[in-house]
C-alpha cells in the first residue's frame, strides 16, 4: 500500500465525524460540518486519483469543491429563514 | 526514495493532519461559531495536499487539478465562513447587526 492510499483512507475516515455532527447536532452546526466535509471530500478524491494514478479522476475533486460551495450556500438560505 | 519524494510525503502528512484537526474541532467545539474556526485548518490542509501533489508529480494534469481545487477552496472557504456566521446570527436573533441588549457599542459613521 502506497503512502497516498493511507492518506486517502485517513481522509475518507475523517468524513465520518462530520456525518455524526450532521445527524446529532442542530441544523446550523450540521451546515458547518457539511462545509468542512466538502473540503475534506474534495481533498480525499484528489489523493485517491493520485494513489490510483488516474489523473482524469482529479476532475471529480474540482467538481465536488465547486458544487459543495454552491450547495452550502443554498443550505445557508434555509438557515436564515429558520427561526 | 528521493529527497523530493520525502518532502512531498512530509507535506502530504501535514496536510492530512490539518484535515484531521479540522474534523476533530468540528466534533469537539461547543457551538456553531466555535466550530466555524475549524474551516481554516481544512483550507490549509487542502493547500498542503495540493502542494504535495505538485512536488511529487511535477507539472502534470493532476498537479494542475490539485492547484484548481486549492484555489477554489482558498477563495470559497472564507466567504462560506462569513456567510455561515451571518446566517446563524440572523437565525438566532433575526438580524446580523448588534442588538441593544447585547451591550455592544457601535460607532455611527
Amino acid at each position: 500500500m502506497r503512502e497516498w492510499h493511507i492518506a486517502a483512507a485517513i481522509l475518507v475516515a475523517a468524513l465520518m465525524p462530520c456525518g455524526w455532527v450532521c445527524l446529532r447536532r442542530s441544523f446550523a452546526e450540521g451546515v458547518v460540518a457539511v462545509q468542512v466535509a466538502g473540503t475534506v471530500g474534495a481533498v480525499a478524491l484528489l489523493v485517491l486519483a493520485e494513489a490510483e494514478r488516474r489523473e482524469p479522476f482529479g476532475s471529480l475533486a474540482i467538481v465536488l469543491a465547486a458544487l459543495s460551495f454552491a450547495g452550502t450556500l443554498i443550505f445557508l438560505r434555509f438557515l436564515e429563514r429558520m427561526r | 526514495m528521493t529527497a523530493r519524494d520525502a518532502v512531498g510525503y512530509v507535506i502530504l502528512g501535514l496536510g492530512v493532519a490539518c484535515e484531521v484537526v479540522a474534523v476533530l474541532g468540528i466534533v469537539a467545539m461547543r457551538d456553531i461559531f466555535d466550530r466555524l474556526h475549524y474551516a481554516g485548518p481544512a483550507t490549509l490542509g487542502a493547500l498542503m495536499v495540493a502542494a504535495a501533489v505538485w512536488i511529487y508529480q511535477g507539472p502534470s494534469q493532476i498537479a494542475v487539478e490539485a492547484a484548481v481545487v486549492a484555489l477554489i477552496v482558498l477563495v470559497a472557504s472564507p466567504a462560506m465562513a462569513h456567510a455561515t456566521a451571518r446566517a446563524a446570527r440572523i437565525s438566532e436573533r433575526g438580524d446580523w447587526r448588534p442588538q441593544p441588549e447585547e451591550g455592544i457599542e457601535v460607532e455611527e459613521p
